[in-house]
């Protein structure tokens, strides 16, 4: 059996992909998890994705039922919409405080209904549709997010901005809307700490070259996988902002990536895959794709990429790339290969950004006593020890909180946190 | 012709795809024909042809076999096996005098709730075209 | 039997009480043979309502349980419990989704009664025929094989091993270290291999709970999760003995080989002196002697990037890294030596990589993008040929070539694939249960996958699966913990059994095993994952699945089609 002292809790932190999977490893050995997410539902990123590469799979069905395990996993103590204020202690006996915010919403009574939408008199536009749609005060981010509760967003709320309206709650048969949750502080001990809190886009607001936000029609990677998904703002309709299809497009790879001087090593992929979703959709769609090294390692990527090559699409080896609008249509200007200068005009482009850390990754580097590379990225003790180990023991990072990777890497390091988690504290192993 | 002519439709739906797909659906409030009566099966591969049949040949005006995307199967290559079967079972069903067209086959993701909706609605419409099952008076099976 | 069947209609709020006349679906199913009773309720799921029905269960003495109410796949567990708690086995039980798939897509409440109905009766129908499944508790072994002594082997046996668990390192060579042997550096960093690798060999070495076997070769490995019997023959000498182990889990930790360029014309290896693949340029390094053929020092040097990429048809993911720290091995050791780099795509997949690349660039290198290349040697001159970016052909004279070769799977990868039942993927390397969530398990359970057997990868991701793979086995063999296999699972009854193998070639987990004595499959309910494909494919029905039999899901639709 093994040796279970009071602490051996672990705490993770992020439910993307990696944390739900480090998280359920450890139930599955009887330790018992608390799970912080700051976002009111689970699964991260990954649940924005129709599909994954290289097989298409569909990202909902292979995440839903992680997420359905771990809503009924009685280890997981799963706490959302928090996050870490202060760890103190020592490896094997950390004393974390968490900031809990309310959801408003009792989780017990809330059946899912969404009887209090139609009700809210606030619209505003839905961060998790990147802005392509809007949502109500209270609200779910998406069709299927998980747990299938709605949560208050109190900058939006009229009742939150003082003013007198309880439509939600009148519209509520099962008395889930209470207005009196108050921020919670909850003080936890913990043996172990894993840090899997994903990343962020690289901003093509910083490029402005690309004309993002300057020519409609130029979409980010997320928006545009938004954009596909079945349970998106289109019910995934490609189309342009003047509800026509496009004719043509252009994917264009490596955004951000000279500012911020690495490969994210998934953008290629997924840029064939949205050259894929694109054909899906639009099989006459004539697509172009800008790239400067085609970063395709894996041994079933490149078959993918033969794959897409043979449909038609134009791949091009393109520097000094310019946007443009040209009347209805948007203008590539750019430099090929062979050196010389070319032009392509299509209807609509999608930019590949690099990936890069979340914006309080460094505040939280502090509070956890680890540090960050000079990316951003949490700092890893010696990448050929192991890459999730850092220097303070006890803190583990994983995913793309460390470093850009594909989701089967970052299960991959999930699985490793654990795995040295539970190694440590086997019996009659010296931690 | 006698009045409105109300298809009842066996709908097999795998648990991992496609039933959770037909369950988004009704999250979403998507209305959907009440033709079809849905049986959760863990895997598309799990049906039986000779359900199928006894579901036919009962009188069931049509038949939907509902399973993940090919290379999606939650057990590997289940639906693999759904798809020979079923092009076998469209065989057998016309040779015992029923249009092949009473049966069809789905791969219907876990996003995908407005997808379910349409194809009900489809079939439920194909179905309601083609008239009663023939064999509505069996009941000895 | 006497069934006591209890119908319990949940109103969930208006959801389903505004949608259904619930009263009448009441009316419907209370004179069916075997209900007891059938009522509602407000919110069945609420902890009142769970209340409510552990008591009506007590009260009533039912012995089945049906439950007209949300999906399965929101509240089937919390039923079964309830019913559990009430003394009932948690089997006996049928939820009818009269929300998701009823109430709440039905605008015609006539039409979404009348269906309500169907369902219930179908889900009374079936639980009829529902019979008590038992949680099986399996021994287990928590001792783990682990085939392949390098740097993926080690560092997973170094994770596992404990007082109660041995491991069993299993070497094909003479020596523990594998291919990390050879290399003098790693990339990024550029720290000292020789010091990682023997670290890991002595940590190895001074632990007691790994016996490292070297000499060996696995000859077969038979049962399955928590209970394999390995077998290996280790060559000593002259001795050749077999060695036993009843293990819980295995472990192919076996790495990879090099794409091997003399078959292909364009690079003359094999044909031409001083052109030398990877692998031999680490070699020559690591003994610091940097030579060519005729014993002197190069001055130029060629490394060809992508060696066989076409052939084997994807990318190695290191090569280009390990093509750049040979730069910085011969700007080391010999400073003014020329390096030309031949690459198709820079390929510097993680973080730090990219300035890795940026700092070895220096005067005396370059970096040259190619499409096509040929190597050949007039004059006793090796000349690489290719086109540059314009289309014009170019020539350079160098005095040795290396070229970067694709990683290809291990020689031993059929035959452990087979051992295994274990599938290869289209590249050759060991399939891995699921690209994404699955890197290091596969479609037999408590068969686990590491490093570069898998699929090319650096020593800093091959360290990352070693880990992945102890991670995987510490949470499911857990020492003096039996394994609790899933209940649903396929049953082959021997005597309807005519032993034509249809089952065993369908099923995807190597679940079924043929009897050559009594000439029927058996289905090893250990690992089946209950899939039921096994089942729709028997010709003779002597497949069942286990709470999804034939007659229960017949006795389901009787009442879709009524």
């Amino acid at each position: 059996m093994n040796n279970k002292n009071s602490n051996s809790d672990i705490l993770v932190i992020g439910a993307g992909i990696a944390g739900i999977e480090a998280s359920l490893m450890l139930s599955k050995s009887d330790r018992k998890v608390h799970l912080i997410e700051k976002n009111s539902y689970t699964g991260g990123m990954s649940i924005k994705f129709e599909e994954v590469f290289s097989n298409m799979e569909c990202s909902t069905c292979m995440i839903s039922p992680k997420q359905q395990d771990l809503l009924q996993d009685k280890n997981i103590n799963l706490i959302m919409l928090a996050t870490v204020e202060d760890v103190k202690g020592s490896p094997g006996d950390f004393k974390v405080k968490i900031h809990k915010k309310p959801r408003y919403v009792d989780m017990d009574n809330c059946i899912g209904c969404t009887a209090c939408f139609d009700p809210c008199p606030v619209s505003i536009k839905n961060e998790f549709e990147e802005g392509l749609s809007t949502r109500k005060a209270i609200y779910i981010p998406c069709a299927g997010a998980l747990p299938n509760v709605p949560c208050i967003d109190t900058n939006n709320c009229l009742r939150f901005q003082g003013k007198d309206c309880q439509a939600c709650q009148d519209a509520c048969m099962f008395n889930a809307i209470d207005f009196n949750q108050k921020d919670e502080k909850i003080e936890l001990n913990v043996e172990a700490i894993i840090v899997a809190t994903g990343y962020k886009l690289f901003d093509p607001n910083n490029t402005p070259h690309y004309g993002y936000k300057k020519i409609n029609d130029v979409y980010t990677a997320l928006e545009f996988e938004r954009l596909y998904a079945s349970n998106g703002p289109t019910q995934g309709k490609i189309q342009l902002k003047n509800g026509k299809t496009p004719k043509s497009g252009a994917i264009i790879h490596c955004i951000g990536r000279d500012k911020q001087g690495y490969c994210s090593s998934v953008c290629c992929m997924y840029s064939l895959k949205f050259n894929h979703y694109l054909k899906s959709k639009i099989p006459e769609i004539q697509i172009f794709e800008l790239y400067t090294d085609l970063c395709i390692p894996g041994k079933s990527h490149q078959k993918f990429y033969e794959k897409i090559k043979q449909t038609g699409t134009t791949l091009i080896r393109a520097t000094d790339i310019k946007i443009t609008q040209q009347g209805q249509k948007i203008a590539i200007t750019h430099t090929d290969e062979k050196g010389k200068k070319r032009n392509i005009i299509v209807d609509m482009v999608i930019l590949s950004p690099a990936i890069v850390p979340n914006t309080d990754a460094s505040q939280l580097a502090n509070i956890l006593g680890i540090t960050c590379d000079d990316l951003g990225f949490y700092k890893e003790e010696n990448q050929n020890i192991s890459s999730v180990v850092t220097p303070k023991p006890g803190v583990f990072i994983v995913g793309c909180s460390q470093g850009p990777k594909n989701i089967q890497e970052t299960v991959s390091q999930a699985n490793a946190a654990v795995g040295k988690i539970l190694s440590a504290s086997q019996e009659g192993i010296n931690g | 012709m006698t009045d409105k002519f109300e298809p009842h439709i066996v709908g097999f739906l795998c648990n991992w795809c496609s039933y959770a797909g037909a369950d988004l659906a009704g999250t979403s409030k998507l209305q959907v024909p009440s033709s079809l009566t849905p049986i959760r099966v863990m895997c598309s591969s799990r049906v039986d042809p000779v359900l199928v049949l006894t579901a036919l040949l009962r009188g069931a005006d049509g038949v939907l076999i509902a399973g993940c995307h090919p290379g999606d199967c939650h057990y590997d290559e289940g639906n693999y096996y759904t798809r020979r079967r079923f092009a076998t079972l469209k065989k057998v069903v016309e040779s015992l005098g029923l249009e092949h067209d009473r049966l069809c086959l789905s791969w219907i993701s876990a996003s995908e709730g407005q997808r379910f909706a349409d194809i009900i609605t489809e079939f439920t419409e194909k179905i309601k075209k083609m008239g009663p099952n023939p064999m509505k008076k069996n009941t000895g099976l | 039997m006497d069934r006591k069947i209890g119908v319990y209609i949940c109103e969930c709020g208006p959801n389903i009480a505004e949608k259904i006349d619930i009263d009448k679906v009441i009316k419907a199913v209370s004179p069916l043979d075997d209900v007891s009773i059938a009522t509602r309720y407000k919110l069945l799921c609420s902890e009142q309502g769970k209340k409510f029905l552990e008591e009506q269960i007590k009260k009533n003495g039912l012995t089945h349980l049906v439950v007209a109410a949300c999906s399965p796949r929101d509240h089937q567990h919390t039923f079964m419990t309830i019913c559990e708690n009430a003394g009932i086995n948690p089997f006996l039980f049928q939820l009818a989704n009269i929300r998701e798939q009823c109430a709440w897509i039905t605008e015609n409440k006539e039409e979404a009664t009348n269906k309500a109905i169907r369902l219930t009766k179908a889900a009374i129908g079936r639980v009829r025929y529902h019979v008590p499944l038992e949680k099986k508790e399996i021994e287990s072994n928590p001792d783990v094989l682990v085939i392949g002594g390098g740097i993926a082997g080690m560092e997973a046996s170094l994770h596992l091993a404990s007082p109660q668990r041995k491991i069993y390192l299993v070497e094909k060579t003479s020596q523990l270290g594998g291919v990390v042997t050879n290399l003098e550096k790693t990339f990024p960093d550029m720290q000292s291999c020789p010091k990682i690798i023997q670290d890991k060999i002595d940590q190895v070495t001074n632990n007691d709970n790994i016996k490292v076997y070297t000499n060996c070769e696995v000859t077969e490995i038979l049962g399955f999760f928590g209970n394999f019997e390995g077998t290996v023959t280790q060559n000593n000498n002259e001795d050749k003995t077999t060695v036993g182990f009843n293990v819980g889990a295995v472990v192919l930790a076996t790495g990879c080989a090099l794409f091997d360029p003399t078959d292909d014309p364009n690079y003359g290896y094999g044909k031409f002196d001083n052109v030398i693949t990877a692998l031999e340029f680490e070699k020559m390094n690591l003994a610091g002697n940097i030579r060519l053929k005729n014993g002197k020092t190069p001055k130029s040097v060629a490394i060809i990037h992508c060696v066989g990429r076409d052939k084997k048809g994807y990318c190695s993911e290191i090569c280009c890294m390990y093509s750049i720290k040979f730069v910085r091995y011969l700007q080391n050791k010999i400073p003014e030596i020329k390096i030309s780099n031949f690459y198709t795509d820079l390929c510097l997949p993680e973080k730090s990589y990219q300035k890795f690349y940026e700092q070895s660039r220096g005067k005396k290198n370059d970096f040259i993008r190619i499409d096509s290349i040929k190597i050949t040697n007039p004059g006793n001159k090796l000349t690489i040929t290719h086109n540059d970016e314009q289309g014009n052909k170019k020539s350079h004279g160098v005095d040795m070539v290396i070229l970067s070769p694709a990683l290809e799977p291990s020689v031993d990868t059929k035959k452990l694939a087979e051992f295994t039942r274990i599938s290869q993927d289209d590249e050759g390397f060991f399939a891995e249960e699921h690209e994404k969530l699955g890197p290091v398990t596969t479609s037999t359970e408590g068969v686990y996958i590491a490093g570069c057997a898998q699929g090319p990868k650096s020593i800093q991701n091959t360290l990352i699966q070693a880990e992945a793979v102890a991670g995987k086995i510490l949470s499911s063999l857990i020492p003096g913990k039996k394994i609790e296999p899933e209940v649903k699972v396929a049953h082959i009854s021997e005597s309807f059994c005519i032993g034509c193998k249809t089952c065993l070639t369908v099923c995807s987990y190597g679940v079924i095993t043929f009897d050559s004595t009594k000439k029927v499959c058996v289905a090893n309910e250990v690992i089946c994952r209950g899939c039921g494909n096994c089942v729709a494919a028997c010709p003779s029905g002597a497949a069942s699945l286990k709470h999804f039999t034939f007659n229960q899901l017949r006795q389901e639709l009787k009442e879709a089609v009524l």
